[in-house]
Formats: C-alpha cells, structure tokens, sequence
C-alpha cells in the first residue's frame, strides 16, 4: 500500500473523485429523492430515470431504492392488491421514522413500470411480481440476485417486505400501519344512521313486518346454504381453487373435472352441489306443489319429466363419484347368480 | 299426529289400529336397533374382535384403569407413560362419558355375573350405542313430523356411512356414545318445547352433562339451542314454552357442565359458551315485554315499549362491549384453535400446523358427501322445504340444525359425523312426505276407482299391487326393514289421517298425483333406497371396518394379513426395559403405552406442541443433532413405520414434511424449503442433502436396499436417492416382518474416562488406530 501513496497518485484520486462528483452530486439526489418522495402519495417514488438514480452514481451511493416492478396494463389483482401493500411499507417507514431524516434518506421505496421496457430490460425482469434491493454498493445490475427479493418470500403482503427490508437494510421499517377499513367520517355517518333508524326498525320488528318474519326468506337461505356446503364451496374458498383448468396438452381445453377424490375445481364442485340440490328440491316440487295443480295431464307431464330429470340426476352424480374416486360399489349379489 | 290419535275413544276400530300401529313400530323400532348393531360387526367378522386405531387405545387403557381402580383412583390418575417428562393428569383432562360408560356396562355385567373381559365390552360398546343413537333419532323426528319420519329417520341412521365410520365395532372413541347424546338432548329440548313441561327441561339439562362427560362437541348444542331461541325471539315465536325449554338448560347445564373437570370454568369463562349466556338475558328481557304487554293496556305499553326499549339498547350495548373487551384481552380472543377454524376456515392453515396436519381436520369435496350420507344429499332439500310447511318450533329447529351442521361439515370433514343425523331427519322427513304422497294418491285413486266400477274388480286390482311391492321387499333384507317401516307409518297414519283426508278431498277436490306416474315414482323411491342400502352395507363392510392394527391386502395369490404393528409393541413390551422411553411421531403414541406399557415422549392427545415440534425437529435434524435430543428426552428407541416395503401409504415418511413444519414452527433453524427440491417433496437422487441426511429418511431406508437390491420404494413409486449408508449414533434393534415397523436404540454416549484411558492406551501402543476412534466417538 505504501507504494502506491506517492504523490502522483494520490493527486489521480483526487482527480478521479473529483469528476465522479462532478457527474452526479449524491447529495443533491438525496435532496430530490426526498422531494420526489413527498410529492408522491404513499412515498413511493415512480422512478422513470434509472440512469440517473442508480447507474450513473459512484458506489457506495447514500441511498438504498427498493424497487417494486409493476404493470399498470396488466390488470392483474393480486399484483395491484401488492402495490398497495408496498405503499403501506414505504408509508409505514416514513411515518415511523418521523423525526430522523438520517434514516428515512437512507432507503427510498421506487416502482418502475413495465412501460419503461428498458429499465426492466436493466434488471433482467421475467416475471411480476418482484422486488428488487439495490443498495449503495450495487453496480451490476443485471447479477442483482442478492438483492431480488426471494420467490418464496414474495407472498404479497406488507410484512414479507418489510421483513425483507429489515434484515438487508438494518433499517427497522416498525408496525405497518394500514389504513382503516371505513375512515372516522364513513364510520359516524353509519352509526348516525343506525341510531336514526333504530327506532323505526325496532318498530317494525315488533310489529313483526320484517323481511325476518317472512318463512320464505328462512326457506331460500336454508337451501342455498346447504347447496354451497354440499358442493364443497369452502374447500374451494379455503384452497383458492380455479373454477376450471386449461388442459396442460391442449390449452385450447378446459378442465372442467378433475379425476382425483381430494381436489376439486370450481366449476365441478358447483355443478354436483346442483344436482344434490336439485333432485331434493324437484321432488319437494311434486310433494308439495304438484298435488294442488288441478289438470291430470299438466301433473302426469311434469312428474315424468321430474322423474326422468331426476333418474338422471342420480345415475350422473353416481357415474362421476365413481369416476372420481375409483370406488365401484359391490353388490352382495348371492354367488350363484354371477 | 300424537294429539289426533289420543283423542280418539278406546274401543273402535281406529284405536285398534293404532294399538296395532303402536305395536308394529316397536317391532319396527326393535328391528333397526339390530340393523344398527349388527351392521357394524363387519369388522368383527372380517379381522377379530379388537380395539381399531389410534385414540381408542388411550380409551381403552383409561377403561382398564377404571375398572381395576375404581372411579376415585380414575378421577386422581396422573399419567407418568406419556409426555415423559412432563406426564399427563388424565383425570382432569380426559372427557369421562365413554369410559365410565363402558366400566359402568362392564360393572353391571360382571356384577349379573356375566364375565366379559374389558376389552369385549370397549369393542361392543359403539355398535349398542348406535341403535341407541337410532332410537333416540325415531323419537326427534317423531316430535317434530310425527313417527312415519321418525320410523324413516331411524332407519336411516342406523346405516349411516358417516355414523358407521365412527361406531364399527372396536371403534371405541368418544363419538360413539357422543352422537347418541346429541341427537337425545336435541330430543329432549324439541320434547320440552312442544309440551313446556319442567320434567322434560331437567332432563334436558342432564342428558347435556352427559353430551359434556363424552366430547368436546357439546359446544355444538351450547351455541345451536341459543342460536335456535334466538331465531325464534326474532322471527316472533316467543312462547313461555320457549322460556322453559331454555332457561332451565342454561342454568342446569351450566352448573352441571363445570362439573366436568376437563371442562370446569370454561364453561363460563370461554366465548364458545357466551352466546347461551347472551341469549339467556335476552330471552330475560323478552318474557318481561310479554309480561308487561298482558297487564298494561295497549297505549300504556306503547309508552312502556319506548321506555324499556331505550334503557335496554343502552344496557345492552354495554353489555356488548364489556364481552368485546373481555374477549379482546385474551390471546385468540377466548376462542380455541379448532372453533376459530371453524369461523374463519382459513385460519387454522395459516397458523396452526397441528390442527391444519390433521387430514380430518380439511375441508370435504363433493365425494365426501356421497360417499358419507350417499343418497341422503338429494334427500335434505326437500325435508328443508317439508319442514316449512307449515314451520313450527320444532321443524325450525331441525332447519336449523341441518344449516350449522352442513356448513361446519364444509370447514371439517371430521363434523360429517354432526350432519349425519341432521340429514337422516331431514331425509326421513322428505321420503316420508313423498311416501305419503304416492300412496295416498293411489290409494285415494284406487279407491275412487271401486267406487265407480264393481267392488270385486278393485281388490283384484289391489292385491297385485301389495304383492308387488312385498315381493320387492324379498330382494335385500334392509331394504325390507327400511321399506316396512315405512309401511307401518303408512298403515299406523292412513286410519287416523283418512277421515281428515277424505274430508278434504271432498271439499278441494283432491291433493292427489296420477296413478301410474305415482306407482312409478314410488318404484324410483324404493330404488334410491335401495342404493342406499347397498351402498351402506358396502361402506360398512370395505371402506370403514379396517382396524388399521390389522392390515389385510388381497392379491392374486389370496389375502395377505400384515399384523406388524401388534408384533412389533408385544416386541417392546417383552424386549425393554418397563421405565425405558420410547421416541415416535405422536400418532403412535397411544398405542405405545397401551400395547407395549412403555413411556412414549408425545401421543395422540396433542395438548403440548412445543413437545411435539421438539420430536419433530428430532426426526428432521442429522442424526447427532436428533441424537443429542433425543439423549435429552431420556430416550431409549426410536419407533418409526415405515410402508416402502409393502406400499403402506400412511407411514412416516408421508407424514414427514409435517413433523418439519410442526417443527419449523417452533425451531426456526428447521425450514421447510430445505427438505424440497424446486417445492417437490422427494426422497430419490434429487432430493435435497438435508433430506437425505435427516434421522428419519435414515432410520426408514437403513438397509432398506437389501430387500430387493435396488432400493425401489413401493409408496413413493422410486428408487431412494441414499441406499447405502451407515449409522452412528443408532442401531437397529427390530424390524417387523414386512418392514411397517423399525425400531432403534440409541448408542449409549461414550464414557469420557474410559475414552481418555484408551486414548492414552493407544498413544502409548500405536497411533495408527486412533483416527478411526475419533471418526466414531460413541462406539
């Protein structure tokens, strides 16, 4: 090392330093990423001059960016429901770092979009959604993979971020606050009305006018639970199953059933809870509608096209349940007539 | 129905009849209580009479106690076999019905000196309490659709799939007598509410300490009742016989339910009871307005109302939010894991493993269903729309009933077993309705007919018909039992309902179908039921009678019988030592301290996860790390199962990436990732090294290759990744005739002085040996 601090050198490096600053004044981007920051709504900076920012800057930077790569075009759900989650991080860190800018301007929470093709193209992108560390020693982006945030991790909520953020930062990032489901206002104006209309509902209840009061309702409601019960709806709900798959050979197929007993799709699971439905209510239909028709051949019509409907109905539910679980029911016929 | 047959004078015709009826479906009643018992001894005829699975082993043990202690010893007994070293007060935490049920029954029967041993009477305990169950089916539905239902509901309860799966015989679990329980408070309840008698509501309030002693499910009734009064305050239904049916269970059941002591104060301190205590005060507050209203004059209660309706929303808001804090204060808010899993469904998988690893704990598909009430699901739409025409108090209930069970049977599969009999009621409602109907209709008919045309061409057009439909009945012998009972509703309604119903048909000119689509229809019935029959008999006889101690396969070359398990605890018991501990995944741990009498570290009443995650980390570490816990724990063997062999599904290495998550949960350096290559479990050559060095990969497949030479394991369908490796730490002491069963015993840790003196030997002779010494420290 003593070789090397010789004068000339070290007038090189002062050189070399001194046009690195000439090019970009880090702390003049801090003072704009701050602005930027508290332009933007939640703190998340939407970052169009990757450049600028990241490449064109001396490492060690001042600043970490966390970036979050969106696709507004997409139209994808989850990956706007994550966006927002994002937000409520960056939120969440400023507000609980308040008073110390010596940690707030250190980490800035970005999203680039997929419009900016060329910064994706930067980051190498395959696939959304993701979340990308670029801390002050970063260089090559493309062989970013300690700073990408891991696939495993990336469940879409603000704690897996923040957790993310805290154990590559030592920034703590603190509780996420979210904001509240219905704000203070929405929430008087719907206890005011409840107090308004309490009086008026109770009277009516006690006259016993209510929808409450009407069996039917009781009838409807009693049924459609047992139809979504039966069909498995909560297995559905619980796995987050699709109502169909496209065929992996032929994408131009649905799936709509699935040949294995302890999976189901959407769509299959609704149409056998119709047919559990139904056949019990066609013949409530007949047992208790039917009877009153007064015209023998409407009743005749109608109880053979109950009855072929149903006979159907069972034959079919009986077909696929064997289908699907390979059962085949034996019959305990007597051996002799075999 | 009940109201109608009294009132008729002793002497006539109709009474004769309905003493013939009377008698007939007690013959009827008797009948299906021998359907109930004798369908399920399929497992007795098919293996031997034996105790079945896992959690009836604990049973059992705990009944064998009690008859040999008595019932002091029983209620003071702290457990030192399991959960070694923290032990287990079995009394306090065990729900007491079916084990002073069966050392009661077996009490009796050696007192009348008939010597059965306890183990017989734990066998054949279920089967008795399902014909009870039947029964006390027939008398619910009898009080809310009149007994042709009730004789329907019966019959079909005795066969049903799902009540089968949990009452064959030597399925001695808590359920057994439980669901007998059940269906009688909710007998009791229906009973006190159409009579209002206080007789009725207490014993309502002791039939629900019985459903208290035998299981956790009580909570069901605790929050169905309320919810029940509740719905019948809202929808304007309040009656003092609404008053009487509830406050007396509250208040009774309550005091009666802490005597319990797994229960105890839980049963005013849970939330899962506050919805009872909640609906006690407005029920309070209910009856006051209906007292007020009949001593004021309308206009003085129109004041009155303003004023009581004014001080009670305040009163009751604060109530509300007293309970809110008071349940918000407490970690899962008052809530047990399984019952907020049963609110919110998904909350079990997202955070508690053990419950979630339960495979009886998922969501059931649509085969669920049919495979676990079969035809009864086409069945329940119409009893629902039956049971509102006209609604009562009780056909509400039942409604009622059948709407919580069938969507809680949608969280669980395990709460089938609550819908089964709701759906049996509301399916004996339906086909007795729609049986009414066709018959009527053609009896109506035919008789019409007679009257038009000669007399002699009606009974020879009405003898074929009999004879057809008894020839019928000749084909399946429960086909006849559930067909005659409906039968003898038929015969024991028609002469009581034919005056009414002949009347109105004067006046409205008939509620009746056409002939022939009539006697078609009826044929379709009795075919469903038919299935029904079959499919029960099926389900009862293949799918639900496997003790899983025994396993049988068949072949080509006839029936293989592997009878592992029972091998391999008759080893531990008569090849260790009484005080040595054994190590296994909890599922066996019941079994392990009643077949073998040996200490197991974790069991099947899975009370202490840290525990449980504990042998879970065990079996997923490297096998000094597993050793060192092991060492820990006191630990002499480690049993695990093993199906490779034979192609045993349910064995310990499908159960593993549980014991990693269970563990994981607990011990964060266990990850779950570590043990799967690209999120796939696999134990062949692209299965992680974490994978292939944990203790239980190693303790499954030691020697595994010498079976066939290539290591091709028959569950997972692959050649195993590691086939030859040796262990350190363990040796291999058994291994059960089909492999099911391995068990190890830990070297003993190496003694320090010895190793010093030999270490000194060995410097002092030669030191080319010394690094083999080092390489294998316990040897």
């Amino acid at each position: 090392m003593a070789v090397h601090t010789t004068l000339p050198y070290r007038f090189f490096l002062s050189i070399a330093l001194l046009s690195i600053t000439a090019v970009s004044e880090p702390t003049d981007l801090t003072t704009e990423l701050v602005s930027l920051r508290s332009s933007s709504e939640s703190g998340v900076i939407r970052l169009n001059d990757v450049s600028k920012f990241i490449t064109s800057v001396a490492t060690p930077r001042p600043y970490s960016l966390i970036i979050f790569f969106n696709s507004i075009d997409l139209n994808s759900n989850p990956l706007q429901n994550f966006r927002r989650e994002f937000g409520f991080v960056s939120a969440s860190f400023i507000a609980n770092n308040n008073n110390r800018s010596d940690v707030t301007n250190k980490l800035f929470f970005c999203e680039i979009d997929s419009s900016d093709s060329e910064s994706f193209h930067r980051f190498g992108i395959q696939s959304l959604p993701q979340i990308c560390l670029v801390d002050p020693s970063m260089e090559n982006l493309r062989h970013h993979e300690r700073g990408m945030m891991e696939e495993a991790d990336v469940d879409g909520t603000a704690e897996s971020v923040a957790e993310f953020v805290e154990s590559r930062t030592k920034l703590t990032v603190g509780p996420i606050h979210r904001p509240p489901l219905l704000s203070k206002t929405q929430i008087g104006v719907i206890a005011s009305l409840i107090a308004i209309s309490a009086p008026f509902l109770i009277k009516k209840f006690l006259k016993g006018e209510t929808f409450l009061h009407d069996s039917r309702f009781w009838q409807y409601g009693a049924v459609l639970v047992y139809f979504f019960s039966v069909s498995g709806t909560m297995h559905n709900i619980i796995n987050s199953i699709p109502m169909y798959l496209r065929d992996p050979e032929d994408s131009n197929r649905l799936v709509f059933f699935y040949e294995e007993p302890e999976i189901q799709l959407g769509a299959e699971a609704l149409s056998v809870g119709l047919l559990y439905t139904g056949v019990g209510l066609l013949l409530a239909y007949v047992t208790d509608a039917l009877v009153r028709v007064r015209n023998v051949n409407e009743q005749r019509v109608a109880m053979v096209l109950v009855m072929v409907v149903s006979f159907l109905a069972v034959k079919r539910v009986v077909y696929l349940n064997n289908w699907k679980t390979g059962y085949q029911i034996q019959m305990y016929w007597p051996s002799s007539w075999q | 129905m009940a109201a109608v047959e009294s009132s008729l004078p002793p002497g006539t015709p109709s009474a004769m009849r309905n003493a013939f009826g009377t008698v007939l479906s007690a013959l009827i009643l008797v009948l299906i209580g021998v359907l109930a018992f004798s369908i399920r001894l399929f497992s007795v005829i098919k293996y031997e009479s034996v105790i079945h699975e896992f959690d009836p082993y604990f049973n059992y043990r705990v009944t064998q106690f009690l008859s040999k202690n008595g019932i002091y010893e029983f209620w003071n007994w702290f457990d030192d076999r399991t959960w070694y070293p923290l032990g287990r007060v079995i009394g306090g935490t065990v729900y007491p019905g079916l084990t002073l049920t069966a050392g009661t029954i077996w009490w009796v029967l050696n007192s009348i000196n008939i010597p059965l041993s306890v183990e017989t009477v734990c066998v054949f305990t279920a089967p008795v309490f399902s014909a009870f169950a039947s029964w006390a089916t027939y008398l619910l539905t009898k009080e809310v659709k009149g007994s042709g239902a009730g004789l329907a509901a019966a019959a079909l309860l005795a066969m049903v799939p799902s009540y089968i799966s949990r009452s064959v015989a030597g399925s001695y679990d808590n359920e057994a007598v439980a669901i007998f329980a059940l269906i009688f408070t909710f007998y009791l309840y229906i009973k006190t509410l159409n009579t209002g008698s206080l007789f009725y509501a207490t014993l309502n309030a002791i039939a629900y300490f019985y459903m208290v002693c035998s299981w956790g499910g009580y909570t069901f009734i605790i929050n169905l009742i309320p919810m029940h009064v509740l719905l019948c305050i809202v929808t304007g239904r309040y009656s003092p016989r609404l008053y009487i049916a509830y406050a007396p269970l509250v208040v009774l059941g309550t005091l009666l339910a802490a005597l319990v002591p797994v229960v105890g104060f839980n049963a005013v301190l849970t939330s899962e009871h506050f919805a009872s205590f909640l609906v006690f005060i407005i029920i309070h507050v209910v009856a006051l307005v209906y007292y007020i209203k009949g001593i004021l004059t309308p206009k003085m209660f129109k004041v009155a109302v303003t004023l009581v309706v004014s001080i009670g929303l305040v009163v009751c808001l604060i109530v509300v939010a007293v309970l809110v804090a008071l349940v918000a204060s407490s970690p899962t808010g008052g809530w047990s894991g399984r019952s907020l899993s049963l609110l919110d469904p998904t909350y079990a998988s997202k955070y508690i493993p053990i419950i979630a690893s339960v495979s009886e704990h998922q969501p059931p598909t649509w085969p669920s269903y049919f495979m676990d009430i079969n035809v009864l699901a086409f069945l329940v739409p119409a009893g629902i729309i039956a049971c509102f025409s006209p609604l009562s108090d009780a056909s509400s209930f039942v409604v009622l009933y059948i709407v919580m069970s069938v969507y809680f049977s949608g969280v669980m599969v395990r709460l089938m077993l609550v819908l089964a009999p709701a759906a049996c009621i509301m399916s004996g409602i339906a086909l007795s309705q729609a049986f009414d109907v066709f018959t009527g209709s053609i009896k109506y008919q035919l008789s019409s007919n007679s009257k038009d045309d000669a007399e002699d061409n009606t009974t020879t057009k009405n003898a074929p018909k009999d004879d057809a439909a008894s020839g019928k009945t000749d084909k399946g012998e429960e086909v006849a039992k559930e067909r005659s009972s409906k039968k003898g509703k038929k015969k024991e309604r028609e002469p009581a309902d034919k005056p009414s119903v002949k009347s109105k048909i004067v006046k409205k000119k008939a509620l009746v179908l056409p002939l022939e689509t009539s006697i078609v229809a009826l044929l379709l019935l009795i075919m469903l039921g038919a299935f029904y029959v079959i499919h029960c008999v099926w389900a009862a006889a293949e799918a639900y009678s496997a003790p899983s101690i025994v396993l049988t396969s068949k072949s080509h070359d006839g029936l293989h019988v592997f009878d592992d398990f029972r091998e391999s605890y008759a080893w531990l018991s008569h090849n260790t030592d009484v005080d040595d501990k054994v190590a296994s995944w909890w599922d066996y741990g019941y079994q392990t301290t009643a077949m073998a009498n040996r200490t197991v570290i974790v069991d099947n009443n899975t009370w202490n996860n840290t525990h449980i995650a504990t042998v879970g980390t065990a079996m997923s570490s490297p096998e000094k790390a597993a050793w060192e816990i092991f060492n820990s724990l006191d630990v002499k063997y480690v049993l695990v199962v093993f199906g490779g062999v034979i192609g045993y599904p349910s064995d310990d290495i499908n159960k593993f990436l549980w014991m990693v998550r269970i563990g994981g949960g607990v011990f964060p350096h266990i990850k779950e990732a570590d043990y799967l290559r690209d999120g796939q479990y696999r134990i062949d050559s692209e299965a992680t090294p974490t994978m292939l060095n944990c203790l239980m990969y190693k303790l499954c497949y030691y020697r595994f290759v010498e079976t066939d030479g290539k290591g091709y394991d028959r569950v997972r369908r692959t050649e195993i990744g590691k086939k030859h490796f040796k262990l350190t730490h363990f040796e291999e002491v058994f291994t059960s005739h089909h492999w099911m069963v391995r068990i190890y015993k830990l070297k003993p840790q190496k003694n320090r002085i010895r190793g010093r003196a030999k270490k000194l030997k060995l410097k002092t002779s030669s030191g080319v040996s010394s690094k083999s010494a080092k390489k294998n420290p316990w040897m």
